[in-house]
Formats: C-alpha cells, structure tokens, sequence
C-alpha cells in the first residue's frame, strides 16, 4: 500500500472542489439564465471557486465538502474538467459522461458498493491497494486511453481517464487506491443520472414516435407492402450500378 | 499551430504520460515484490503452560479525569519503556457531543498523572484541512523505536457510520502528536470504518490494527501496518455481516484468532480463525459465552495462556452490569478467573483494555459512563488457585 502524503491530498482536496464546484455553478447558471455562460464570466466563476476554496480553515467550502465527501475521484475531477471546456468552446451537447463510460462506472459502482457494505465479501476496495494487479491495470487503462486520443476516438472521457490514472501513479492522488482515483459516490451518481436520463430520452422519442405513426396516413397491413419490396429493389439497383 | 503539428504533439504527449505511469508503477511493482517475498510471521508465544493462572490485585482506582468532562468511555492501553504505560480515552459532557476530546494520561511509578488533551475536533479538522464532526475511540500502538502511533475514530457528516480513522504519531512519549492521515478504508466517501481492540505485534516490527465497519451490516477488518507506520494490506475477517471489534490474538506464527463483538441475536461472543497469517479468515462456531453486543479484550500472557475480559449476564444483571476475566488454554474452553467488576442491571463496566507489563497486568475500563477504572494485578502462573 503506497498512500500520498497528507499536505499533497489537502492541496488536491482544495483544488479538486473548485474545480466540482466552478461546473455546478456554471451548470446552474446555463440552466437559470437559458444561455450558456460567456468565456468572461466563465473565468470569473472558476477563478471564483478556486479563491473560495484557498481560503485558510473553516471559511474554505473544501474544509466543509471533504467532511461530507472527503476528496473527488480523479475521474469526476477529469469530467469536470471536460464539461468545463465544453462551455468554454461553447459546446451546448456535452460529451464529458457517454453513455458507455456511465454503464461502465454504473456497474462497477454497484459491485465496489454492494463490497463495501457487506452484501459480497470479495475485497474488491482492498484489492486497489494491490502491488502487482492494480498498477497492471493502471499502466493497460493509460494506454488503452493515449491509444483512443491518438485515434481521435472518445477522446474527452479518455483524457479524463488518463488524467485520473497519471494522478494516481504519479501521485498516489487522492488515496492511494486505484478505485478512490476511478470513482466515487458523487461520480456514480452523475453516472447513473446519465443513464436514467438517457433511458427517459429514449422512452420519449419512442412514445413520439408511436404518436408520430398513428398520426400519419394510414399505412396498409405488412402483406400489403410494395413500398418496402420496391425501396430493397431500388437499393440493389444501386450497388450494382457502382 | 497547423493540425498535423498538434496531433503529433498529442501524439507524444500521451505517449510520454504512459511512460511515466508504466516508470512509476514499475517502480512500485519491484519495491513492493522485494518487501513482500515472504510472509510477515506473528509475534507469538509459546504454548500454554500447565497449570492455573492466579491473580492477586494490587490496586485499582480512577484514571484522573479532565476538568468538567463528565462522560468518559472506551480506554486502551499500550506501553512505554521504563514498565511504564499510556493510557487513552474520550471525554466529554456526552457521547458524540461537539466537546469530546481524546485524552491520555502516563503510569509511572505507581500513579496516574494528570490527563493531557490529545486531539479535539478542532485540532484534527485544523491539520487534516477538512472538518471532523464527532471523535470516538482511540487506539494506540508503540513501535519497536518507541514512536506511539494513535489511531482516533473520527467522523465526517453524519453518525458513526460516517466514521474514519485518523493515524495520528508522538514521537516524544506522548507529549506531542502530529496527524499522518485518515487512513483509506471504504470507496463511500472513505466513511464507517472505526477502531476500538488493540493492534496485535508481528515479528518484523510492524502490527495489525483490528478495524470494522458498521453501516447497516458490520464486518471486522484488519489493516497490516509495516514497522515504519505505513499500511500494508487490509484483509476482511471471516464472511459474517453482524460482528465487530475484533480482539486479535495469536497461536502461532501463522495461526490467529479472533474473538468479536455479536450485533445478531445469538448473543454470544463470536470467533473466527486465520491459518495463513491472517491473510484469509474462516468463521467459527460462537463461544459459550454470552454477548449482548459489548466490546471483548483479549490477550496472550507470556506464560502463553490467553485472557479475556467481556461482558458476562446471567440472572438479572443488564448487557454489561458485569466484567469478567476469564482463561483459556485453546480459545474454546474458558474459566472464570474473576469479576473484575459487577452491579446491579443498569450499570455500566464496559469497554474493556488489558495489558501485561512484565509480572502486572493492567485493565482499564469504563465505569458507569463516567469515568476510566484501572486495576492491576500480580499474575501468577503455574501455582494453585
């Protein structure tokens, strides 16, 4: 077990808020005002949230947020980050938490949980201190991650990925656990937001859709279909004409 | 900066950041496969002598308790040079109150000195650079340089499911202490692992520290430290989802048990056993012995027979109206040595703490919620009862 040193988390912690903080707040703002933020006023928020968080003691909203929360996951930190930059180029559709990467963070929340609180007795959290698998897994995730922004492929989430996983190896940040660096309860949360909204999304455009159908012209039984017949014909027409 | 130029740039950037990573955890990799070739054996003792172990009191009395602090609760106990102890607890005006401070006071020569404020809410909060809302049970260990490693149950937002453990040094007998940091326990915000048994010695100078966790179900752990302080490893005790603080002792040199607190309603004192070092654990059948959800002490005497105090009811005593001493020769069996303590139902001895020191060994307590009891006896082993 490799734990970072006590001043380096609180740095991190400190940090680590503003940066959670300055993308609720712009988040707040862009859903309140119905416009996105301009670049000033985005600046101002983060340089804000940073000056809030460095101050000394118990006038720092770090001091109040670590006791509830103690430090962010690299990877919520990476997807703040993300979102932030987002805004900054003035991206409206965000990509910051994709669907694959909230399955992924979903399920593997629910295991390390249903660990933790005693419904599976496999030591998963502990396994994250482990000396041989975890800096394996550390070393394929980064690689997996460079390979993807090198391909242009993901490659927001996968910045976020890298960024978590260099601050872990390189700085034992924020635990000295790999899990403690991949996720946390408020990241999950984010996750399976994600997930709920995108399922609610898909119901609506379905539902829509059905209303859509039964607005339409009548359309004739399936038996009675030449259209399809005649668009497949067409199709083949097509590709046999290149 | 054209396109071909930034992705090229991307390009090594990445390229760079994996190679640190892969230099890092290389690194670790080889540092971590050296200190790890061999199992860390325990401190054990040699098996147990034939013959009855006696005690004779020498003396008990109240810990001098801090000014206007009216409940005090869950001492331990560990040594210093010179046959001398430290002793620590919580006090306050109530439990979980905003004025609970960790305390401890030195045995020296026969006497307790005046206690001496450890750690408070506000001193913890002002070095850890987050908030601490409630203290708890401390914990403490000295190492083989006489460095006192202090382990305080700290909370975040929240009861004590929101707990963490604060690792905490004095490298001066106990005259100063500086946070070393909360120790990792859970991915839930790092919350609802406590302390509260003793930390059992392993051959190479490090010890474990027994843990639990207790949201909802409660399961014991153990945290391996090495001989510098730094933790090694955490291992879950046994698969059981309703025991806590477990009191560790050891057989050999690579079998040890366990002896828990039950949170379930066979209410007895619940056991558990490692063949391996502690590194896989297997639950085993309850003791015969009644636990109403109270805290156990146990320990290993040098003679090598093991001592426990927990909470003994029959009749009409309350869940810990009675304290009881007892001996075994296989962690099964047990006999009665003495009540250490003992009251009508409603009364509160509990929490118990042992040490041997040479031929004493010392127990402390808590006595009605009000105050820390000490008793120390002469042990005699071998001889007639």
């Amino acid at each position: 077990m490799n734990l970072p040193d006590l001043s380096l988390q609180i740095a991190y912690g400190r940090l680590g808020w503003a940066l959670v903080a300055a993308t609720l707040v712009v988040a707040l703002a862009g859903v309140v005002l119905r416009t996105p933020l301009s670049r000033r006023a985005l600046g101002m928020v983060v340089a804000a949230c940073l000056a809030l968080m460095l101050l000394p003691g118990e006038a720092s909203p770090a001091f109040w947020l670590g006791l509830a929360f103690q430090y962010p996951s690299g990877v919520l930190l990476g997807c703040c980050a993300l979102r932030l930059f987002e805004r900054w180029h003035g991206i409206r559709r965000s990509r910051a938490m994709p669907q694959a990467l909230a399955g992924v963070l979903a399920v593997t929340g629910a295991l390390l949980y249903a660990d933790t609180v005693g419904w599976l007795a496999r030591g998963f959290y502990y396994a994250g201190f482990g000396p041989a698998l975890m800096p394996a897994l550390a070393v394929m995730a980064a690689t997996a991650c460079a390979l993807a922004i090198a391909r242009g492929h993901a490659r927001g989430p996968a910045s976020a990925l890298l960024g978590a996983v260099a601050l872990f190896s390189l700085l034992r940040l924020p635990s000295g656990n790999l899990w403690d660096a991949l996720l946390d309860p408020l990241l999950w949360g984010w996750a399976m937001s994600a997930l709920v909204v995108a399922a609610l999304r898909k119901t609506g455009r379905r539902a829509s859709d059905r209303i859509g159908d039964s607005e339409s012209e009548p359309v004739p039984a399936p038996v009675l279909r030449p259209l399809a017949a005649e668009h497949f014909s067409n199709l083949k027409e097509q590709v046999g004409g290149k | 900066m054209p396109a071909a130029r930034r992705r090229n740039a991307l390009f090594y950037g990445c390229l760079l950041l994996v190679l640190l990573i892969a230099g890092a955890e290389a690194l670790r990799w080889a540092g971590a496969k050296h200190s790890s070739a061999l199992p860390t054996p325990l401190a054990a003792r040699g098996a147990a002598q034939a013959g009855p172990v006696t005690l004779t009191e020498l003396s008990h009395a109240h810990i001098p308790a801090p000014h206007g602090m009216p409940s005090a609760h869950a001492s331990t106990l560990t040594p210093l040079s010179g046959e001398r102890l430290l002793a620590y607890w919580w006090a306050g005006s109530r439990e979980s109150g905003p004025d609970v401070k960790v305390y401890s006071s030195t045995w020296n020569k026969g006497a307790w000195s005046a206690p001496r404020e450890v750690a408070s809410r506000a001193s913890l909060g002002a070095q850890l650079g987050f908030g601490v809302r409630r203290i708890g049970n401390p914990v403490a260990w000295t190492d083989r340089a006489g460095t006192i490693h202090l382990y305080v149950v700290a909370t975040g937002l929240g009861g004590w499911a929101a707990a963490r453990i604060v690792h905490m040094v004095s490298n001066d007998e106990g005259a100063s202490y500086t946070v070393r940091r909360v120790l990792p326990t859970s991915p839930l915000f790092n919350t609802s692992a406590l302390v509260r048994t003793a930390p059992v010695g392993l051959a190479d100078g490090g010890w474990w520290l027994p843990v639990y966790f207790e949201i909802g179900n409660k399961y014991p752990m153990l945290m391996a430290f090495d001989a510098d302080g730094n933790p090694g490893s955490v291992s879950r005790i046994g698969q059981s989802t309703s025991t806590l603080q477990p009191a560790i002792v050891p057989v050999s040199s690579t079998e040890v048990r366990a002896l828990m607190r039950d949170d379930s309603d066979q209410q007895r004192v619940q056991h558990a056993t490692s063949h391996d070092g502690g590194a896989t654990w297997q639950d085993l059948p309850a003791l015969d012995l009644p636990n109403y959800s109270t805290s156990v002490a146990a320990i290993r005497l040098s003679s090598g027979q093991f001592l426990m105090l927990h909470n003994h009811v029959e009749g009409d005593a309350s869940a810990r109206s009675i304290l009881r001493l007892s001996v075994s020769n296989d962690l099964r069996h047990w006999r009665t040595i003495a009540d250490i303590a003992k009251g009508p139902a409603g009364d509160e001895f509990s929490y118990p703490s042992m040490q041997q020191v040479g031929d004493e060994l010392h127990i402390t307590y808590t006595w009605q919620r009000q105050a820390i009891a000490h008793h120390r006896y002469r042990i005699v082993t071998g001889g007639t009862t």
